[in-house]
C-alpha cells in the first residue's frame, strides 16, 4: 500500500494540507469504498438469488421495481423498515432484541478480515483464519437466543436444530481448514493467498491439491449458513419459518441481511482459501498488461478486488443452484452425514495434506 | 429413562405444508412424535345439509367444490346418481368425453401433488415444473368448459356442449411424455429425495385395508384394487392398475408418476372413441322441477385421492332426503394417527404429504 | 356370500333388497363377515334420520369378490361401535356423532368434528333447529 500512500500524500501536500490528516484519512477512503460496495453487493445478492431461482423455475423473478427489478431489494428493505416491530407479549424482550444484532454485527466484522487485494487488508493479524472462524460462529448464538426468546415452539425447534447442526459441521470445517493451513504454512489469509501464486496458475490454487477439503468445507459451510439442503432451522414446510417466525420489521431485516452478508463473507472466505483469493486466473493482471505506469498500478488493486468478488459470486451461484435442485435433508440424516462421513474424510484429507507438504512442499514454499 | 414432559405442538391449521386447514395436534418428545390427533372441520361447508334444502339442479354447482382439484369426479358422481335414478343411458361419445376429461383431471391432480410434495420436502423447482404442465390442462378445460377449475361441465344426461380441439390433448400427451422423463431425472435420481422417502411411512397392507384407504395409497401397498375396472364409463378401455409393493412414501410417489402414463393411455383410447363416434346423441334430463323416484341410489368412482362415492336417498321430492359423500382423503387423515406415531417431525411432513390429503374433501 | 348361512348364525336378520337388516349384533356380524368372507374394507357408514329412529348402514366391500354388502340397523341415541374391528369406523362414527348425535359405545374419540365445540344440536337431524345467530343471514 506504500505506493498509493505516497501518491496520496503528494497530492495533499500540493494543496497545503498537513500530512497528519492524510495519515488518518488515507485508510478511511478504501475502507469506506469497499464497505459501501459490500453492502450493495449484499443487496444485489438477494436480488440475484430471486432472479436466479426465477430462471431456474422458468419465471422472470422480480421485474417491476426499477429497471429489470434492480430496486426490488431496496423496496423490500424500505417496506421492512416501515413495518411495525412486533414483540410477542410472552417473549423475553431483551434477548429478543439482542438476537438480530448479534446476527448482523459479526457478519460485518468478518468482512473486514478478508484480504481484498494485496494492499486492502483492514485487519491483518497473523491468525486471521482463527478470528474469522470465531466470528463466523456467532450467528449460532443469535439463532439460539432468537429461537428461545421468541417463546414459540417452532422458533425453539429452529434454534435447537441449528445448534446441533452447526456443532456437527464446525469440526469438518476446522479439519479441512487445517489442511489448507498446513499447505500454506500460515494462518494469515493474505499469506494463504500468496502461497497459491505458483507457476501452475489455476491448477496451483489449493482447490486442486486439497479437493476433498474444498468439497467438505463447501458442504459444511452450506450447513453453517442454513442453506438448502441443510435449511432445517428455518424449514418453511415444517417449522413455518424456524427461528425467525416471530420476527418482523427491521429485526427480521437484520436477520435476513445478516444471513446474506454471511453467505457473501463465507463465499469470499472459500475463494481466498481455495480459489486463489485475489489472484488473476490468467497468471498476469489485465490492468498491468493494458495500462502501463501509474494508472495500471492503481487499477491493479481494483482488479484484484474484482477477481475475488467474481470468484465468490461463482460460489454463490453454485449455492443458489443447489437450492433450486435439492430437497431438504432429514434432521437425523443430516447429523449422521457429518459425524459419520464428512468428519472422517476431512481428517483423512488433513493426513494427505501433511504427506503432500512433506514430499512436495517446495511448490508452495 | 428420565421423566420428561412432552411438548404439545399445534401443526396447523395455518401451516405451509398441511395443504389447507388440517390441524394436527402432536405430542413431541424431542422431535419424535408420541401421539398425533388430527382435527378437521375448519373448511366445513355443510355439503350434506345443503343438499337437503336445495333442489338437485340448485345443488349441482356446489358439487365439484368438494375437491376443487378433481371437480369432474364429483360432478360425474352426482350426474350418475340422477342418470341411474331416471334410467338414462349415455351415448358412446358422451361417455368418451367424460373419460377424457376425468383422466385429464386426474393427471392435473397428480401433477399438482408431485409439485406440492416436493415443495413439502423443501425442493422449490419441481413445483413450478409440474404447474407448467398442469397449466396446459387447465387451459384446455377453460377452452372447453369456460372454467379452469370447478367446471360444472357434465350435466344430467350428458355434457354441456360437444368437445372440440382434441389435437390440443394429443399435443399435451406428447409434451407430458417427455416431461415425465424430466421429472424422473430431477427427482428420482436425487439422493436426498430417496433418503427422505424410501422406507419412510410404511403402510402395511392390512392397516391400509382396515383404515379403508383406497386409491393410489392402497395400490402402493400391494393391493390390486382399482374401482375404474368395474365402472360403467370405463367399459371397453384397456389399462393396468399400477400395483406396487414398496409400501413407503417413495412407492406412493412412483405410483402417481406411473399413473400419469396410465391415464395418458386411457385418454388416447378415449380420443380413438371420439373419432369413431362423431354424433353427440345425448338425451338431456330437464333439470328444472326434476324429481327423483323414491328409493336409494349409489354411485362410486375412483377419484385421484381414492374411492369417492355418493349416496342419495330420495322420497320422491325435488330434494334429496339424505345425501352422503364418501371421500378418500377423510380416511387418510384418520390414518395419520397411526402412521405418524413414532416418526420424527420432518419425516411426519413427508409421510402426511405422501397420502395426498386435500382438506375440502375431508371437511365437506 | 351365502346369505342362508349368515341368517343361521345371526337369526334376527332379514334380507331387504341388497341390504341385510339386523336388529342387534352389528359388531359381531361385521367381524364374522370380515374374518370368514374377506369383507375387509368398511367403505363407509351411512346414517339416515328416519324421524322416529336412525338408520345406520355399514357398506362392506370385499376386494377378492369385488362385491358390496350392506348391513343395516336401526338405532335410537346409542349404538354399538365397530371401531375395534375396522379402524376406519373411528372416523365414520365421529362424523355421525357430530352430525346425528348418536353415541357409539367403546369409541372414546367422540367429540365435535365439523361443528365448533359447544354447538347445540346435530345438524343432519330432521328436527334440528337452526338457532345460531350466525345462520340468520339466510332469512
Amino acid at each position: 500500500m506504500n505506493y498509493l500512500y505516497f501518491l496520496y500524500i503528494e497530492f495533499l501536500t500540493k494543496h497545503n494540507v498537513p500530512q497528519i490528516i492524510g495519515d488518518i484519512t488515507f485508510y478511511c477512503i478504501p475502507i469506506t469504498i469497499i464497505f459501501i460496495v459490500l453492502l450493495l453487493v449484499v443487496l444485489a445478492l438477494v436480488l440475484a438469488e430471486r432472479k436466479l431461482l426465477g430462471w431456474f423455475t422458468q419465471r422472470k423473478g422480480p421485474n417491476r421495481v426499477g429497471f429489470w427489478g434492480i430496486l426490488q431489494t431496496l423496496a423490500d428493505a424500505l417496506k421492512l423498515l416501515c413495518k411495525e416491530n412486533i414483540t410477542p407479549s410472552s417473549a423475553d424482550r431483551f434477548l429478543f432484541n439482542l438476537a438480530p444484532i448479534l446476527m448482523f454485527t459479526p457478519a460485518l466484522v468478518v468482512l473486514g478480515l478478508i484480504p481484498y487485494s494485496s494492499e486492502f487488508m483492514f485487519v491483518n493479524f497473523q491468525t486471521n483464519v482463527l478470528i474469522y472462524i470465531i466470528f463466523a460462529g456467532f450467528p449460532i448464538l443469535s439463532i439460539l437466543i432468537g429461537g428461545w426468546a421468541s417463546n414459540n415452539k417452532y422458533s425453539l425447534f429452529g434454534g435447537m436444530r441449528n445448534v446441533s447442526q452447526v456443532l456437527a459441521y464446525e469440526l469438518p470445517i476446522a479439519f479441512s481448514l487445517l489442511g489448507v493451513i498446513t499447505l500454506a504454512s500460515s494462518m494469515n489469509l493474505g499469506k494463504i493467498t500468496l502461497a497459491q501464486s505458483t507457476q501452475y496458475g489455476v491448477l496451483g490454487w489449493f482447490w486442486m491439491p486439497c479437493i476433498i477439503g474444498f468439497i467438505v468445507m463447501f458442504i459444511s459451510i452450506l450447513a453453517e449458513l442454513n442453506r438448502c439442503p441443510f435449511d432445517l432451522p428455518e424449514a418453511e414446510s415444517e417449522l413455518i419459518c424456524g427461528y425467525n417466525t416471530e420476527y418482523s420489521g427491521m429485526r427480521f431485516a437484520l436477520f435476513y441481511l445478516g444471513e446474506y452478508s454471511l453467505l457473501f463473507a463465507n463465499a469470499l472466505f472459500l475463494s481466498v482459501l481455495f480459489l486463489g483469493g485475489y489472484l488473476s486466473p490468467f497468471g498476469k493482471y489485465i490492468s498491468t498488461v493494458f495500462f502501463g505506469g501509474q494508472i495500471g498500478e492503481i487499477l491493479l488493486y481494483f482488479e484484484q478486488v474484482f477477481w475475488l468478488i467474481l470468484k465468490s459470486f461463482f460460489i454463490i451461484f453454485v449455492v443458489i443452484w443447489i437450492r433450486a435442485v435439492f430437497p431438504r435433508m432429514a434432521s437425523f440424516d443430516l447429523l449422521k452425514f457429518s459425524w459419520a462421513f464428512l468428519l472422517p474424510i476431512s481428517i483423512l484429507n488433513l493426513l494427505l495434506m501433511v504427506l503432500l507438504k512433506y514430499f512436495m512442499g517446495g511448490v508452495y514454499a | 429413562m428420565t421423566n420428561t414432559n412432552l411438548l404439545k405442538l399445534n401443526l396447523g391449521p395455518q401451516h405451509p405444508s398441511t395443504h389447507g386447514v388440517l390441524r394436527l395436534i402432536l405430542e413431541l418428545d424431542g422431535e419424535k412424535i408420541v401421539s398425533c390427533k388430527p382435527d378437521v372441520g375448519y373448511l366445513h361447508r355443510g355439503m350434506e345439509k345443503m343438499a337437503e334444502r336445495l333442489s338437485y339442479v340448485q345443488y349441482y354447482p356446489t358439487v365439484d367444490r368438494i375437491d376443487y382439484l378433481a371437480g369432474f369426479f364429483y360432478s360425474e358422481l352426482f350426474c350418475e346418481i340422477i342418470e341411474k335414478a331416471l334410467n338414462v343411458e349415455l351415448s358412446e361419445r358422451v361417455k368418451a368425453i367424460r373419460v377424457l376429461l376425468l383422466e385429464l383431471n386426474r393427471i392435473a391432480s397428480h401433477l399438482l401433488w408431485i409439485g406440492a410434495y416436493l415443495m413439502d420436502l423443501g425442493a422449490v423447482s419441481p413445483f413450478f415444473y409440474t404447474f407448467r404442465e398442469r397449466e396446459l390442462i387447465l387451459k384446455y378445460f377453460e377452452k372447453i368448459t369456460g372454467q379452469r377449475m370447478m367446471n360444472n361441465y357434465f350435466i344430467f344426461g350428458g355434457v354441456r356442449r360437444d368437445i372440440f380441439d382434441i389435437e390440443d390433448v394429443e399435443e399435451f400427451l406428447e409434451i407430458l411424455k417427455t416431461k415425465i422423463k424430466d421429472y424422473e431425472r430431477i427427482i428420482d435420481s436425487n439422493p436426498i429425495f430417496l433418503q427422505r422417502t424410501k422406507g419412510k411411512g410404511v403402510l402395511e397392507q392390512n392397516v391400509a385395508l382396515n383404515g379403508a384407504i383406497t386409491g393410489v395409497n392402497l395400490r402402493a401397498s400391494g393391493v390390486n384394487l382399482d374401482f375404474r375396472t368395474k365402472h360403467k364409463l370405463y367399459e371397453g378401455y384397456e389399462f393396468t392398475p399400477i400395483v406396487s409393493e414398496g409400501k413407503d412414501c417413495y412407492t406412493r410417489y412412483r405410483a402417481r408418476v406411473l399413473e400419469l402414463n396410465e391415464s395418458s393411455k386411457l385418454i388416447k383410447q378415449a380420443i380413438e372413441k371420439l373419432k369413431q363416434n362423431s354424433a353427440l346423441n345425448q338425451t338431456l334430463i330437464q333439470p328444472i322441477g326434476l324429481k327423483l323416484p323414491a328409493g336409494e341410489f349409489y354411485s362410486e368412482i375412483e377419484a385421484p385421492r381414492g374411492l369417492a362415492s355418493c349416496y342419495v336417498k330420495s322420497d320422491g321430492e325435488n330434494k334429496p332426503y339424505r345425501l352422503k359423500w364418501r371421500t378418500g382423503s377423510y380416511y387418510a387423515v384418520n390414518l395419520l394417527r397411526k402412521l405418524l406415531k413414532g416418526t420424527y417431525l420432518n419425516d411426519a411432513i413427508a409421510i402426511a404429504g405422501s397420502l395426498d390429503i386435500i382438506l375440502p374433501e375431508v371437511d365437506k | 356370500m351365502n346369505i342362508i348361512e349368515f341368517k343361521n348364525l345371526f337369526g334376527e336378520s332379514e334380507l331387504f333388497g341388497e341390504k341385510i337388516i339386523m336388529k342387534s349384533d352389528i359388531a359381531k356380524s361385521l367381524q364374522f363377515l370380515k374374518e370368514n368372507y374377506g369383507y375387509n374394507i368398511l367403505k363407509e357408514i351411512i346414517a339416515i334420520d328416519n324421524r322416529d329412529d336412525i338408520e345406520l348402514s355399514y357398506r362392506l366391500y370385499s376386494p377378492d369378490d369385488d362385491e358390496d354388502v350392506i348391513i343395516t340397523t336401526f338405532v335410537k341415541g346409542e349404538a354399538e361401535s365397530v371401531s375395534k374391528i375396522f379402524d376406519s369406523a373411528v372416523a365414520d362414527e365421529k362424523e355421525i356423532f357430530d352430525l346425528f348425535g348418536i353415541k357409539f359405545t367403546c369409541n372414546d374419540e367422540l367429540e365435535r368434528l365439523y361443528m365448533p365445540e359447544g354447538w347445540k344440536g346435530h345438524p343432519l337431524r330432521k328436527n334440528y333447529e337452526e338457532n345460531d345467530e350466525r345462520l340468520k343471514w339466510n332469512d
